[in-house]
This record gives structure tokens, sequence and C-alpha cells, in this order.
């Protein structure tokens, strides 16, 4: 048990810290369409440049390949930064460039992989259906064979980033026969195809990343089959084991540093009696010190689970109490900065502004719902963690 | 950085928790609930042999030489198994003397002889932080401290040591907790034996970690006792582990003994090392576990249905505890409002 960074660990956060210091962007990122995607690219280039992109991702592809700790110290360095998440290069980063890793043939790994690494591409997600969404393995978007390719119909949603995407991992069910899990492929699909259109949804916070997708006889390369065709589930489930409990640090730094910006707002700002400041009202006070206690006991769980990590070789399924409780105390932090502001929540300020506090507090509807419901949590850590039966 | 134990201080804690198994098995409680002592003074004798008084104390001073943290997985072993005695008050009473150079009270308090209970202050915090108290006075609440040989304070400013012959109306009280004994007495000008200042030794942050840990344990067992009786309950012709409304109740007690674990672990190493957020990771630690617990052993009461409510289960042995050590070293709302007042974490 310690908390102890070694000589050479303390020496690279410095470093960390130096390099966003100097290289971090310093204009607000515009909130949606071809400026955005500029803005999250170029700030990908930068990393790849500065020598920091794929800092999880093995030095064979270009990574940095860095030790789990200098992982954890990368993110929390980030946090602190108060740099924006790194969004529209998520997918590409953290989601198919793994996969395809541990999944793809030598030709798809070279062509892909310096690409995403290097900022020159934006990837979307084709998981989701109107009809299969926790419940992944409903999906029923088509691909028949037709020589060469596959020939591609029906329809996802809850696409980010569609419209700005080059490149999209898409799970398309290839043999009709096959049982619920068998029959799908992960397919690498090209935006840019025709047959493709996207269409916007905009979300309760004004939102613009996220879209459905629909696919009327697309053609795409059978060699754009990753991992075998009908393989598909197998595929997509590798991808899980490849986070092994680091990369969610950057989102905890924000969170614990946007309670300490909540205690400020609380000395600054009239509390709810109109005559003293918010902090000196019990019931907030009490709501932001046990905001403070479950950020740093988040905190803490983290790292208990990169302890674990460190010495195993596959991640377990604890990392579904990380996202289950980390979602929690984020709708609770931003419900508190909302309940803090009084009347003045009601106007709405986008969250990518200074200030955006109602816009936070509604886009906090969506973490207990993206990257699997808090529900689909609570069953995870139930039948994994727990052993309940199913 | 590793947070979790290593192979080492896991086997002190399991040592520790086999005596516990053997010796103070929660049958205990039912058994002694209308004895004047929950624990006979064989099996007090027993633990001070094995050494679990004096686990974090320097060896100069007669103790182990361990650190907080092996003290804070002894002490978490106590909430799993809700193990009766006074065991934080000891811990800590023996460490205060030995700190004070009383070595008479601590040898006696080390080798089982003399024991401490707790003393909690009714109203306002009484010492002032500057100087060294030579008299405790007031009203105060009594846990185990039957026929315990000191009483144990522990303030902001620091810990002191008392005579509990010296006490004055002492009145025992009937207690929620069929595990503890409770008593209502007054000090008048009662002097002080040992005192250790907060600016000496963080004597309060350990005890705030050392009592997070008990319900630490108690976070984690009702977690397991939930789970296994998920899993072996059969309604409906399936067991009720199989419903949502109770595999979720399941997970989120899992989430939140982990959280409280980690928290626990983090907070035991900052004041162990003495970091500067030492002070902030033990609020958050006594806050966190000190309700987590109690919402586990909620929990479990529910799952387990129509047998959670009887006292022949043990799931109100553990709400009971849990709801003790919420109240013990400050109120929550105290810990909050000094929680909200320290500087960021580090």
């Amino acid at each position: 048990m310690d908390l102890d960074f070694s000589k050479e660990q303390v020496e690279f956060r410095e470093q960390v810290r130096t390099w966003l210091e100097e290289n971090a962007p310093r204009e607000i990122r515009p909130e949606m369409g071809p400026a955005m995607r500029e803005y999250d690219l170029a700030w990908q280039r930068t990393q790849w440049e500065g020598g920091w992109a794929g800092i999880s991702w093995p030095q064979e592809y270009g990574g940095r390949g860095l030790s789990l700790l200098q992982q954890l110290i990368w993110f929390e360095e980030y946090g602190r930064a108060g740099l924006p998440g790194i969004d529209a290069c998520f997918v590409g980063l953290s989601h198919a460039g793994p996969t395809l890793m541990t999944r793809a043939s030598e030709e798809q790994k070279a062509y892909h992989l310096p690409r995403i690494l290097r900022g020159e591409v934006i990837w979307c997600q084709g998981f989701s259906e109107p009809d299969a969404g926790s419940d992944l393995a409903a999906l029923r978007t088509r691909a028949r064979i037709e020589g060469d390719e596959l020939v591609v119909s029906g329809q996802k949603i809850w696409t980010s980033f569609a419209t700005l995407a080059d490149w999209q991992e898409l799970l398309v069910r290839t043999d009709p026969e096959g049982s619920r899990h068998h029959g799908i492929s992960w397919v690498i699909c090209d935006m840019h195809t025709p047959g493709i259109e996207v269409r916007g949804i905009e979300t309760i916070e004004g939102g613009a990343e996220f879209c459905e997708v629909f696919y009327d006889d697309v053609r795409i390369p059978l060699e754009n089959v990753v991992g075998g065709l009908n393989n598909g589930w197998s595929v997509a489930m590798s991808t899980l084991s490849f986070e092994r409990g680091t990369a969610f640090t950057a989102n905890q730094v924000r969170l614990a540093s946007t309670v300490e910006k909540l205690i400020d707002l609380a000395k600054e700002r009239t509390g709810p009696d109109g005559r003293r400041p918010a902090i000196a009202d019990d019931e907030i006070a009490r709501r932001l010190a046990t905001a403070r206690a479950e950020v740093a006991s988040l905190r803490a769980m983290t790292y208990a689970g990169i302890s674990r990590n460190m010495h195993r070789d596959q991640p377990g399924p604890e990392g579904s109490m990380v996202k289950l409780f980390y979602s929690d105390i984020a709708k609770k932090v931003y419900r508190l900065a909302f309940d803090l502001l009084g009347a003045d929540a009601l106007r709405f300020v986008s969250r990518w502004e200074p200030g955006g506090w109602s816009g936070n507090y509604l886009y906090s509807y969506s973490v207990s719902i993206g990257g699997g419901t808090s529900e689909v949590q609570r069953n995870i850590i139930g039948d994994r963690v727990l052993g309940l039966p199913r | 950085m590793d947070l979790l134990p290593t192979p080492a201080q896991m086997e002190i804690a399991s040592l520790a928790a086999d005596f516990f198994g053997n010796e103070l098995p929660i049958s205990v409680i039912r058994e002694r609930r209308d004895a004047p002592v929950v624990v006979d003074r064989r099996i007090w004798s027993e633990s001070a042999e094995l050494g679990l008084f004096g686990l974090g104390i320097a060896e100069e001073l007669g103790g182990a030489g361990c650190e907080l943290a092996e003290e804070t997985l002894l002490f978490r072993e106590l909430g799993r198994r809700v193990v009766p005695g006074p065991f934080l008050p000891t811990v800590l009473g023996a460490r205060v003397a030995a700190l004070a150079g009383q070595h008479e009270t601590a040898s006696a308090i080390l080798s089982g002889k003399a024991t401490v209970g707790l003393a909690l202050r009714r109203g306002p915090e009484g010492f002032d932080a500057a100087t060294t108290p030579s008299t405790l006075d007031g009203r105060f609440q009594l846990l185990d401290a039957a026929d315990s040989r000191y009483v144990l304070l522990v303030d902001p400013a620091g810990a002191a040591l008392v005579e509990t012959a010296a006490l004055t109306d002492v009145r025992s009280e009937p207690a929620i907790d069929p595990g503890i004994r409770l008593a209502e007495a007054r000090a008048d000008a009662v002097p002080i034996l040992a005192w250790v200042g907060t600016q000496e030794e963080p004597i309060r942050l350990r005890a705030l970690v050392l009592s997070a840990a008990i319900s630490v344990g108690i976070a984690e067992a009702t977690r397991d006792m939930s789970t296994e009786h998920a899993k072996v309950r059969v309604q409906f012709g399936r067991p009720i582990g199989v419903n949502q409304a109770i595999k979720h109740a399941c997970a989120d007690m899992a989430v939140r003994a982990e959280a409280a674990l980690s928290q626990v672990l983090f907070a035991a190493i900052c004041v162990q090392d003495g970091r500067a957020d030492a002070e902030f990771q033990a609020l958050a630690a006594k806050s966190i576990a000190g309700r987590f617990a109690v919402e586990n052993a909620s929990a479990t009461i529910q799952v387990h249905g129509g047998m959670g409510y009887t006292f022949e289960h043990d799931s109100h042995l553990f709400l009971k505890r849990a709801h003790v050590l919420e109240h013990l070293l400050g109120e929550p709302a105290d810990h909050l409002a000094r929680l909200v007042a320290q500087p960021a974490a580090q």
C-alpha cells in the first residue's frame, strides 16, 4: 500500500505538465461543424508532432506504449490542464484503433493506425440501432455478399460525429440464419461511400454531434471486414479488454476541479436566503462537501483499479463500477451547480463557454446513458463482479 | 503507487480474522446480550497476546512497529465480522499513553490488563488547541466503558486519557446495538493521565481512518451477505438474484463497498505519510465509509426480506453498528463542515 511515484515518474509528470502548458490549444473549442473537426484534428496532430500521440498504444503501432502509471499521470495532468476531452478523436484512438490492433490484418493496420495517430482522420461508431440499444446483439442492419463486396442496408443511431467522420466501425449482420451473436461482422466503412445518408439529432443541450446514419445498398469491399466474416461480435468485445482503467481519469480530474470551482462559486454568490453567500447555507455546504468526498473516493477507486490491473494482463469487470459511480456523481455535481445558480440557471450557456453550468447540467443526463447505461453497468457488476445468476 | 495491500499485509489481517472468527463470532453478541460486558477477560487477554492493540505502535514503545496501513486492514476485519469490544479506544488509548510517556499505563493496556472505553462529548468541544489541558470537564456518553479502567476522548485539539473511576454520575443506558455498552457520565476537573495534541500527532485523523475502516468492513460484509442470499433464495422457481430489482441493489452495494474501501486505504496512506491533504482525505473517508456502511446494511435487511427483520439474523447487527460508527469522533454534519472548509486535495 503506497501512493509514492518514483523519481522517473515525478520527472515524467513535470515533462507532461510543461508540454501541455506550452502546447495546449488556447482557443475555445468550436461547438460544431468543420471548425470543430479541424480543432480536434489539429490538437491530435500537435500531440503527434510532440511525441505524445497514443500514450496507451503499443510502440509497434506508433504509440508511446507508456506504463499504466505513466498513463495515469498523463491523464491526470491532461484533466488538470482543463483541456477538452478528445471528443471527435475518441472513437479512433480509444475504440476503433485498439480493435484494429487486436484483430485487423497487417494491411488494415498499416493503412489506418498511422492516420488515426497523426490526426488525419475522424472515426465514428456504427453499433446501436433503433431496436438494438442495450441489446446490441439484436442489430438488424444487413450486409449481403456480392462478389468481393458487401452491400449494406439498414440504419444506425446515436452515432456521434457521423457528419464529420471519414471512417466508421460498423457492425452488420452478414448471416441472417446465424443466432444473435453469430453472423455479425465488424467492418471498416468509408463514410464518403454513395448510399450513406447522415441526419443530425439535436440533443437536450442543443448539441449537434449526435446522428442517425442510413445505408441504402452501400458497397463496402469485402476486404474491409476485420477479424473474419461473421466474427464481429467477438471483435467488438475484444476492444473492451484494451482499456485498463486509465482512460477515464481525465474525466474524473475534470469533475474534481468542477467541484472546486463550485466551492469558489458558492463563496462568491449569494445563497438561497438572498442575504448570505451560498456557502453559508448548510444544505449547499453539505452537498459541496459530499461532492468533495465522493470525487475523492472515485479517484481512490481508480487508483485501486489500476493497482489491480498492474498485477494482471486482462482488466476485470470492475471498470463498470468506476463508470457507474462516476455517472452518479457527475449528475449530482452538475445538478448542484444548477441549484447554486438559482434563477440565473434559466439563462442557457453552452457547456463549451466559460460559466456553462446550465449546458453542463443538461449534458450530464448523457453520462448515465452513453457508453452503456447505468442499468447495463449494474447488470455487468451483478453478473460478472458478484457472480449473480442471470 | 500501489493502493492494494501486499500479501504480507493481508496475512496480518487474515490471522486476526481467523482469531475473531474462532473467539468472537457474531453469535457472541446475541449470547451475551444481557451480560455487563460483551467480551470476556480471557478473550481480551488473548487479543493482547496476539499483539492486536499495539500493531501500529513503534517497537521501542512496546508495539509491533507496523504502520497505519496494517491497522486499517485489521479494523476492516473488525467490521466484516461486526466484532464486539472496545478495540478502537483501546488501540488509540495505548497509543496516547505510549506517546505521552505514560509507559505503565501503555503496558497495562497493551497487555490486556486494562481496557479503554470511548467518551463522546455532549455539547461543544472543550479543549483549546493552543494549550495542554490538565483536566477534563463536561458531560459524556460512554461506549464500552462498563469495566474499563480508562476512557479516551478524541477532540479536534487532541486526545485525552482519564480514569473511568474518576467520572461521576455514571448511569448505564440501553443501547440500540446489543454489541456495545452505553452509559452517561460527567467529569468535574478529572485529571488527564495522558494527552496527545494534534500538533504532535494526527491522532484524530488516525481515529477517523480506523473508524472508517470498520465501516468499510460492514459495507463489504453486507454486500457479501446480500449477494449470497440472492444466489440461494429461490422464489417463483428462480434465485431472486436474477431479478434486476435485487441484482441492481447488490451492484450498488458493490460500488459503495469498493468506493469506501478505496478511499479508506487512500486516506490511511495519506495520514501515515503526513501528506498535506491528510485531513481532507481522512474526513472524506469517514464521511463516505460511514454513510455507505449504513446504506449497505439497510439494503441487506431489505434483500433478506422477513428474515432480515428478525433478531436472529445478523443483518440488524451490521446496521446498528454502522449507525454507532456514524456518531463516533464527531457527527457526520460536523465532518462535512470541516471537509468543505479544507484546501483542495493534493
